[in-house]
Formats: C-alpha cells, sequence, structure tokens
C-alpha cells in the first residue's frame, strides 16, 4: 500500500504553486509542514485527484489515480481547507448526505454515523442544525466525514485549524489511534501539532520539499542553531531586528533571548537544545 | 435515488427556497387567483378609477353574470346575440350599467370585428357600437367571420398558398355554432391568470435553481464533493434532477392551488365553449379545457426547459448573484428586446423557456421551417423543454471542469 507522486508540478499562469515534488508514502502518519502559501494546499488537492497537475502523476499502490475514478476516491478521506458544509442539514444528515455521497450502504452508515459522531464527541449535537454549530465543532463534523468510508488514505488538510487546545489534543491522539497500517498527510502550519503526531514530516517551501524525516532526525538539522542569550531588557528589541528570535521572556530587567543563528550570536550565547518549532523559525524565520 | 432524495431534501431545507415557494403562492394563487376573482377582476364595481374600489363580492357577482349568459341559451346565434345588445340598450336606457357590464365588453368585440359598417362616427362615444346597433342588423354572424377570417389573414400575408390552407384547414374543425356562456371567466384564466404564470415562474424558479451548482462554491463544499466515491456525476445528475422536480412541484403546487380557485368561483361552466368565444378570428379547433391544458402543458414545459437553462447558468459561473441575474436575463432579456427585433428574430426567441406565451393559441402565427408550415403554438411548447434538457449534459460537464481546473 502505498501512495506515491513523481514530479508533481502545478502552475496558476506564471505562479508556480508545487515545483517538481516527488515522494512516496507509506502506511503512518505524515506532517506536511509550511508557512501559508508553499503549496500545501495545492499538493494535496492534486494527491486527491480533485486538481489537475501541470506535469507529473499520482499513483496508488502502482496505478495513476486519475485513471482509476470511483475506485481511487473510496480509498481515500479528505477534509478540505475551510471545510465548508450546508448550514440547514443537522450533524446527522450531513453525514448521511456524505455516506450516501461516498456509497456507503443506509444501515452501515446509519452505524458509522453514530460511532463517528461520539468519536468526535458530537453525538449530543447530531440533531442539531450545522448552522448553530462553532468554528471547531464543524471541523470536527468535517473529521468525522472524513473517516466515514474507513479510508486507507486520510489527507487532512489543515485540520486543528479553529480547535481549542482541548479539541486539538483531541484530533491528534484520534489520528494516532486511527493511522494504523494506513497512510495520514496532516497540512498544518502548527509546529506542535506536527511534533505531537507525525511520524514523518515533510516541510514545504515555495512549493518544493525542503526537508523530509522523522522529528527526531529534522530536529537534529537544528542542533547547534539554537542559542539563548541574555541581554539587558532596552536591547531586546535590537536584537530581535538583527536575528531570528524564537522566543523570549523576562527575568527583572534582563530579557532571555532564544535565537536562532548558524553562527553564535554573541560570546554570552549558549547553545541549547532544538525543538521543530526552531527548525520551522530556522527555515521560513521571514515568513512566520 | 437516495442522492437525489438527499439533495431534494437539501433543496428544500433553504430558507430562500420556503419563502420563495410561498411568495410565488401567495401571488400567483391568493393575489392573482382567490383575490382576482373575488375583488380586483370580478367584484362589482363602484369606483371604476381603481381595481381596488371593487366590491368583495366577486363569487355573487360572478354566479350572476354566469346566470345571465346561460339565458341566452347553450349556442351563440345571430338571435342570441341579437338579444344580448337589445339588453344592454335596454339596461343602458334604464340607467342600469353592472348587469350587463361583463357580457357587453364581449359583446363589443364581435360587433367591432364582424359588423364594422355598423360603426357611427358621427357617435360620441363610436366604438359602444352595443349601445346604438341596431340589432336587428347582427345577422350571418358565421359568415362574417369566415370573412373577417379570410381578410384577416391576407393582412397578416398569410392569405394565399400552403399556410392559408393548413389555418383555414384548422378553423374548418371548429363546430359552429358556438357553445356559449360566460366567456369573461375562461377569458381571465386563459389570458391573463394562466398567460402569466411562466414569467412569474421564473423569478422563483431562478432564485431557487441559481445556486444549485454556484452555491457549492459560496458554500465552499466543491472540493469536498470532487472526492466522493459516487463522484461528480451522479452527484450532477441528482443536482440536476432536483432542479427538475422542484420545478414541476412549484407548478403542481401553483397549478393546484390556481385549479381549486378556478372551481370554486367559477365551476366547470363553460368548459366546452369554442376559444373562438373569446377571441373570434382564433383558428384553433379547441374548447376551453383544451385550451387551460395547453397553457399549463405550457408552463409545466416552459419551467422544466427553464431550469435546465438555470441549471446551466449555475454550472457556468461561481457566483450566485450572478448566476441568478443571468437566470433573470435569460428570460427578461430577450422579452425587453423583442419588440426591436425583426419579426423573424421575435418568433425565434419565443422559443427560449417561457420567454414565448402560451396566448398563441388565440393566434396564427407560424414558423416556415424545412418547407413546412407549422403553427406556433407546436412549437412553443415542445421547443423550450428540449432546449432546457440540452443544456443539462452541459451543466454537468460544465461543472466538473470548472472544479479541476
Amino acid at each position: 500500500m502505498e501512495l506515491s507522486f513523481d514530479r508533481l508540478t502545478k502552475h496558476y499562469g506564471s505562479k508556480i504553486a508545487v515545483d517538481r515534488v516527488s515522494a512516496a508514502l507509506g502506511p503512518g502518519v505524515y506532517g506536511l509542514l509550511g508557512a501559508n502559501g508553499a503549496g500545501k494546499t495545492t499538493l494535496m488537492r492534486m494527491l486527491c485527484a480533485i486538481l489537475e497537475p501541470t506535469a507529473g502523476e499520482v499513483f496508488w499502490g502502482g496505478e495513476e489515480v486519475t485513471g482509476m475514478g470511483a475506485a481511487y476516491r473510496n480509498v481515500l478521506g479528505y477534509l478540505p481547507q475551510d471545510f465548508g458544509c450546508y448550514p440547514n442539514y443537522t450533524a446527522a444528515e450531513f453525514l448521511a448526505y456524505i455516506a450516501t455521497l461516498k456509497g456507503i450502504p443506509r444501515d452501515m452508515a446509519q452505524r458509522r454515523i453514530r460511532e463517528l459522531l461520539d468519536t468526535v464527541g458530537l453525538l449530543g449535537a447530531a440533531r442539531k442544525k450545522l448552522r448553530t454549530f462553532s468554528g471547531g465543532m464543524k471541523q470536527r463534523v468535517g473529521v468525522a466525514q472524513a473517516l466515514l468510508n474507513d479510508p486507507k488514505v486520510l489527507i487532512l488538510d489543515e485540520p486543528t485549524a479553529g480547535l481549542d487546545p482541548k479539541e486539538r489534543v483531541h484530533l491528534r491522539n484520534l489520528l494516532a489511534d486511527y493511522a494504523g497500517d494506513r497512510i495520514v498527510l496532516v497540512s498544518t502550519h502548527i509546529v506542535s501539532d506536527v511534533e505531537a503526531i507525525a511520524d514523518e514530516v515533510l516541510m514545504m517551501k515555495n512549493g518544493r520539499f525542503i526537508l523530509r524525516g522523522t522529528v527526531p532526525q529534522l530536529v537534529r538539522q537544528a542542533e547547534g542553531k539554537v542559542w539563548e542569550l541574555t541581554v539587558p531588557a532596552a536591547q531586546a528589541r535590537a536584537w530581535a531586528a538583527r536575528v531570528t528570535v524564537a522566543n523570549f521572556r523576562h527575568e527583572g530587567e534582563r530579557a532571555v533571548l532564544r535565537i536562532i543563528s548558524d553562527e553564535r550570536p554573541g560570546p554570552q550565547a549558549v547553545p541549547c537544545r532544538a525543538t521543530m518549532e526552531d527548525l520551522y523559525l530556522y527555515h521560513f524565520g521571514e515568513e512566520a | 435515488m437516495g442522492l437525489f432524495a438527499l439533495e431534494h431534501k437539501k433543496l428544500w431545507r433553504k430558507a430562500s427556497v420556503r419563502v420563495s415557494v410561498l411568495l410565488c403562492f401567495a401571488y400567483v394563487v391568493i393575489f392573482g387567483g382567490v383575490l382576482s376573482y373575488q375583488w380586483f377582476e370580478f367584484g362589482s364595481t363602484d369606483d371604476v378609477t381603481s381595481a381596488f374600489g371593487n366590491n368583495f363580492d366577486g363569487y355573487a357577482m360572478i354566479r350572476s353574470y354566469q346566470a345571465r349568459a346561460d339565458s341566452y341559451g347553450a349556442y351563440l346565434t345571430d338571435s342570441s346575440l341579437q338579444q344580448m345588445v337589445r339588453d344592454i340598450q335596454a339596461d343602458n336606457d334604464r340607467g342600469i350599467f353592472w348587469q350587463n357590464a361583463d357580457s357587453r365588453s364581449t359583446v363589443n368585440g364581435y360587433l367591432s370585428q364582424l359588423y364594422p359598417e355598423l360603426e357611427e362616427t358621427d357617435n360620441a362615444y363610436p366604438t359602444l357600437m352595443e349601445y346604438y346597433v341596431d340589432s336587428a342588423k347582427l345577422t350571418d354572424f358565421y359568415q362574417r367571420r369566415q370573412a373577417a377570417l379570410e381578410d384577416f389573414l391576407h393582412l397578416q400575408g398569410q392569405g394565399v398558398g400552403e399556410e392559408r390552407a393548413m389555418l383555414l384547414a384548422m378553423n374548418d374543425k371548429v363546430d359552429e355554432p358556438f357553445r356559449y356562456g360566460w366567456v369573461r371567466g375562461w377569458q381571465f384564466v386563459l389570458g391573463s391568470a394562466l398567460a402569466d404564470l411562466g414569467v412569474i415562474m421564473a423569478v422563483f424558479l431562478a432564485i431557487v435553481l441559481a445556486p444549485t451548482f454556484s452555491g457549492e462554491w459560496h458554500s465552499n463544499t466543491a472540493p469536498l464533493l470532487l472526492t466522493m466515491d459516487r463522484g461528480w456525476r451522479r452527484l450532477a445528475r441528482a443536482k440536476v434532477l432536483s432542479g427538475l422536480a422542484f420545478a414541476v412541484e412549484l407548478f403542481m403546487l401553483l397549478a393546484a392551488g390556481g385549479v381549486a380557485a378556478q372551481l370554486i368561483y367559477l365551476g366547470t361552466a363553460g368548459w366546452d365553449m369554442p376559444i373562438q368565444t373569446i377571441k373570434l378570428l382564433a383558428v384553433a379547433p379547441m374548447n376551453m379545457l383544451q385550451a387551460e391544458i395547453y397553457e399549463y402543458a405550457f408552463a409545466l414545459l416552459g419551467a422544466i426547459g427553464f431550469a435546465g437553462v438555470v441549471m446551466l447558468l449555475s454550472a457556468l459561473v461561481k457566483s450566485n448573484v450572478l448566476a441568478l441575474l443571468f437566470s433573470l436575463a435569460a428570460v427578461y432579456g430577450p422579452m425587453a428586446i423583442a419588440q426591436y427585433l425583426p419579426y423573424g428574430l421575435q418568433s425565434a426567441l419565443g422559443l427560449l423557456p417561457l420567454v414565448g406565451s402560451a396566448t398563441d393559441i388565440f393566434r396564427t402565427n407560424t414558423f416556415h421551417i424545412f418547407g413546412r408550415y407549422i403553427w406556433s403554438p407546436y412549437l412553443l411548447i415542445t421547443v423550450p423543454v428540449l432546449f432546457g434538457l440540452a443544456c443539462v449534459p452541459f451543466a454537468v460537464r460544465r461543472w466538473s471542469r470548472r472544479q479541476r481546473a
């Protein structure tokens, strides 16, 4: 079971949204990390076969997906970014609608809808109209619809957007549980989400993969580039203008800066342990 | 079927749909039906300056009009026409106007068309012939009608050849003497209430169906729907079917309300009168019931055709507002510009869904296609629905293509 793509490219006029990206994804959770505009959504839409690539191909089990049609859609679960729904439907009706679209037999669908509403914590709101739902609740309905057909490939575009911290943790646990022998691709620009659930991270910038690896592997790449420097509080602003500051905290009259830099930023700077967020800032410092 | 049912349910769940249907029903059935019968059209008149000045007594007035018409016998003959004119003049002499106010306009039409030589140009009101003509001179009604028809065809440029023969052959099938009863009720139904039905439905169909496809962009659900196992083709088919079903349902609702109001107020009396009692020079061998069925069928098929056009426009654009504006323009645009176009083009525009008129059954218009003359109502009822249904595959294809662009 493998989802692969080869030199996948998408141009919008002269703008290159995705630039010859290739990868082969086996079972596991993949975090697609990148700043806004990095090409994550475009790539995901091509992987879902709802956007025609300018060049390149997507394969499922060695077969080109555009030729597979329903056979590919049958194994696919997708949560688009800015997930839209029908406000006059209740959560249960909306899921029943999607289940019908996914070709799930009615009896099975009813059971599955109940199960999933319970899983995403919305069983009590099953009969409420979607227009009364908060953003987070809608997002959970979105996740439930993506899981309806028990997909082998689950593609979630910014699934944690709009969720409160408790909901985010709940969703992360759900995905970790669900993954098993399936392929789960989650795009986000929230580093902690990727750090928490991704077996492997694909970092995108300007339409290309700039890094790929497990979280520890990637974090290792940032080792030696993260420093802690204590300066008088009055100088903190000047430092922030000069280098990438990941964090700073006040300690009395002084400020402790966490700096991302290839070079030791000052003689008093001490190296410290890197995190995914540091790596992210190292690559997207100007955009983040 | 499941997908269709869900799409259909989704459509009816929208507040805009329910409000539209309610408004359409209120306008067509309550305002254009019940209140028109009871008040605006057939209420007795104290204030002739406004229909709103009528009394709220249409039901009773209609009964009296019908009774009066029935008193002239079952058929329209020279003698019954003469009697009508004598009664109008007698009432006028006694200063009574309302009893015959209704049949007066019908009789006036007959006289002005068939007895133009009796018009007194020096009379203060020359066109109100029914008040002054010598009723004894009102003879040879059917011979005069035949002559007037032939003159009319000649004036229309239809006085020779195959076209004339076709129209006169149709006219030959009209039974004479005409069955006669109260005409103006049927005139209201066929010439006003039903004739405008399609035009009114167009507004509400456009409001409801314009978001069929463009609405998926609006609600941002298109990317999701495209990844479903059933695929866009089945979904699009379900959407199209639910749109067409809605057009039929809206029609059924309005037709049921309209027929119910008609039965309550007019009853069935006069259903077998020929439409020539409304318009003397019509050639179609149709009675009132057949004409009503035609006009309802015209509205239904036009609505189905228009639904197809609206859904195509909805698939062509991503904006609900644009889809609505284009949909309205598709029906009211041709109506607005038709008068500035050559006759041939005017006729062609009439073949677009809900643009043409159901009242062509009262006319002698024809289409000349591949060397054959075809009476316009045949094409006006069939072409729009075919045109609309032909739009459907393009809508489905266009929608899917847009999604993948």
